[in-house]
């Protein structure tokens, strides 16, 4: 059966009304991949704290690795199975850190998922959140190096894939993690989630995701079900190893006699909220020509095509309707076939 | 190497079209560093009669 290669794309830490909390975009990813036949989307997407979910229709990469894939610089391998290493952040205390080895031993035990080894950084992590976080959130850490240290540690005992696990300040009675508990705001650690991991994709090319170690928080019984993913166990690392556990490994192009299951010239779509069209990973595109969907997904941008007037774009009112383009595309039904009124068709007149 | 946030504005000239933004973008952050992440997160038509847009971008850089 044929399919129609789609980028999904909710980008992190702009309180998306789908897709800016837990997992909370898995289901439409479900559905999109379905529509699609092959839906290559990222681990904010798919990673509901102790919740998630393989699909054989979806491609698990990281954001930084995806803008790649876009770019035209990498293309995607199918694996059977990632050997994991995971990097913890020395700043996680010890009972924390304990919790997370026995998550990792369940994943092992239950699930069957090959974990291999850990590795704890030399130097904490240094968590930074920018302080000017309401819209979007942002922020870096100041100990990068040793991050990556970590990852080429576990690279030389033979890992393909990363999980990372950093501490994150203790702030869970500030007001933005509050708002963002009752599903009113913007992830506030979401942005410096996607600084950890774009540096482990940049510097060391392999799959990897991250989940951030908290204490655990007080019971909030305006809890928004769209939050609440997080609030189950003792860690969110449970979805990162899922994921990673068979995400496709990343082959740079030109690739020489490595077999390849996804080339970036079979893409044919990319799905997005409207207002963030400003990522890297839409204007590569565009510049290729591809079909955009601009969903209509509350979020605190609006970059929106009225500032590109791009003549490929499908703006559509939810999911459900993206889901119906991606399959018009696939099936190759001139879209203004299905909608009324249906204009005859024009006589060309010949230029000078 | 040390990472920075910053928030970086720079102006679209007409005589770029869209798809040669990515690139146009990029050349001129790279200059401030090696890009680890960035995003256009806000466009304004500018009100001179060139048609030039104003473009906010969220970045962090790596030196």
């Amino acid at each position: 059966m044929e399919n129609s290669p789609t980028i999904f794309i909710v980008p992190t830490g702009i309180g998306c009304e789908v897709g800016g909390f837990a997992g909370d975009a898995l289901p439409t990813a479900k559905l999109l991949a379905s529509a699609s036949g092959c839906l290559i989307t990222h681990p904010n997407v798919m990673n509901g704290g102790t919740l998630s979910e393989k699909d054989k229709n979806i491609f698990y990469v990281e954001g930084y690795s995806l803008d790649r894939l876009a770019k035209g610089e990498i293309a995607l391998k199918r694996v059977k199975q990632q050997k994991i290493g995971i990097i913890f952040d020395s700043a996680i205390e010890k009972e924390i850190l304990v919790r997370h080895l026995q998550v990792a031993d369940a994943c092992v035990s239950t699930l069957g998922i090959n974990v291999h080894s850990y590795v704890i950084t030399k130097k904490p992590l240094n968590i930074v959140i920018d302080s000017d976080s309401s819209k979007i959130s942002g922020g870096t850490i100041e100990n990068p190096d040793t991050l990556i240290d970590a990852g080429k540690c576990l690279i030389e005992k033979g890992v393909t894939a990363i999980a990372i696990v950093a501490k994150f300040p203790d702030d869970s009675d500030s007001l933005e993690t509050n708002i963002y508990r009752e599903g009113k705001g913007v992830d506030p650690i979401a942005g410096v989630e996607a600084v950890i991991s774009h540096l482990i994709s940049k510097f060391l090319k392999v799959p990897c995701a991250h989940a951030p170690a908290l204490n655990p928080i007080e019971l909030n019984e305006n809890l928004d079900p769209r939050a609440a993913a997080e609030e189950i166990g003792y860690t969110f690392l449970p979805s990162v190893l899922i994921g990673l556990s068979n995400a496709p490994d990343i082959v740079e192009l030109p690739a020489k006699n490595e077999s390849i299951s996804l080339h970036p010239d079979q893409i044919e779509s990319i799905v997005v909220p409207n207002g963030a069209l400003g990522g890297e990973a839409v204007l590569a595109g565009i510049e290729k020509g591809l079909n955009i969907i601009s969903v209509k997904n509350q979020n605190t941008l609006k970059v929106t095509n009225e500032f590109y007037d791009y003549p490929n774009l499908f703006e559509v009112d939810n999911y459900l309707e993206a889901a119906g383009i991606i399959l018009a595309i696939k099936k190759g039904i001139n879209l203004s076939s299905v909608k009324r009124p249906l204009k005859k068709i024009q006589q060309c007149s010949y230029s000078d | 190497m040390k990472l920075s946030s910053v928030d970086y504005y720079l102006d679209w000239p007409v005589s770029i079209k869209l798809k040669n933004l990515r690139e146009f973008i990029i050349t001129n952050l790279e200059k401030k560093g090696d890009l680890i992440r960035w995003s256009i997160v806000d466009i304004q038509n500018s009100i001179d009669s060139f048609g030039t847009k104003k473009l906010k971008i969220k970045a962090v850089i790596a030196n």
